[in-house]
């Protein structure tokens, strides 16, 4: 007996983490502001995938101006 | 100075699998990118070369032993060495644990008959009600949950290590393998941890399928959920072992 209740336990467990684990988090979980940010740390750099873009007009640089 | 600064300094993640330093590419194609379905069936791969590394080590325990030494080393290489490679790692990591696993498993059937069964059970309840309460919000990991894991975690593995080294010398600290009611209070401390981790692989999973990681990182995800998990189901073991022994 004790040993089909687990059985049944493990069982169904496995299928919620099947198919709970698909579904993404509700939005309570992911819109907050205390959020743990996993990019923010010093030694991991998994979530750094920002671009550096300098806006502005470009100029042409004279290295002859001074001479 | 940051409120965090100690956080900024020492990492904040409870699983050492989350301490590694990677690049991501930047943007990148849509089949490329880390998602959640990747990551559950990756961890259902897994969890089967487990039950199949623990049926060879129910019927060969004298394979324990070898396979957890070559089991550790496989989890160091992938969170030490490049996670891209986790792929490869990873599944050798799941098969070589599951024959200790099966080892331990039987010894532990043998003294007390029918816990196997109740640790399986009680781990992947614990798996499945802490990912509804993730999912649904009830458990929200912040950045002071996750040093509070992160602290906790460490002080257990900095006191598993000093009792094995003191077990080399005839000697060691007995209350956390005693089966008196600190025993039993210190095995349900480390039983919550572990269970608290699984939170933390729960959130780096979510937000890596969020923020678009490189796929192979759900390889990562995935190994980093097996490593708790098979950490929780030692302790679970520990624990009902010192229950039935009183």
């Amino acid at each position: 007996m004790n040993a089909i209740f687990f059985s049944i336990l493990a069982i169904f467990s496995l299928f919620v983490f099947m198919n709970l684990g698909k579904i993404k988090a509700s939005k309570k979980q992911m819109d907050r502001d205390d959020r743990i940010k996993w990019g923010n740390r010093r030694r991991t750099s998994f979530f750094k995938n920002k671009t550096t873009i300098v806006e502005g007009k470009a100029e042409e640089v004279k290295d002859d101006k001074d001479k | 100075m940051s409120k965090h600064s100690a956080l900024n300094t020492f990492g904040r993640s409870g699983n050492p699998a989350f301490t590694r330093n990677f690049d991501n590419t930047g943007a990148l194609p849509k089949t490329e990118r880390m998602t959640l379905d990747g990551a559950v069936n990756k961890t259902a791969i897994l969890l089967s070369l487990c039950f199949a590394g623990a049926f060879i080590g129910w019927n060969i325990p004298a394979l324990a032993m070898p396979s957890l030494i070559i089991g550790t080393i496989l989890a160091f290489v992938t969170i030490f060495r490049n996670p891209s490679k986790a792929g490869t790692t990873a599944p050798f990591y799941a098969g070589f644990e599951g024959v200790a696993l099966g080892g331990i498993t039987v010894f532990a059937e043998a003294q007390y008959p029918g816990i196997g069964i109740q640790a399986i059970g009680l781990t992947f309840g614990i798996l499945a009600s802490l990912l509804f309460c993730y999912k649904s919000g009830i458990i929200k990991p912040t950045e002071n949950f996750r040093l509070m894991i992160f602290s906790a975690t460490m002080g257990i593995a900095l006191l598993y290590l000093v009792s094995f080294i003191m077990s080399f010398f005839g000697s060691g600290i007995g209350f956390i393998h005693s089966n008196g009611l600190f025993g039993i209070g210190f095995s349900l401390f480390v039983v919550g941890i572990a269970a608290l981790n699984l939170v933390l692989d729960f959130d780096f999973i979510e937000e890596g399928a969020d923020q678009g990681l490189p796929k192979y990182m759900e390889w990562y995800g995935a190994f980093s959920l097996m490593v708790t998990l098979i950490w929780l189901y030692i302790e679970i073991l520990r624990l009902l072992m010192k229950l039935r022994s009183r």
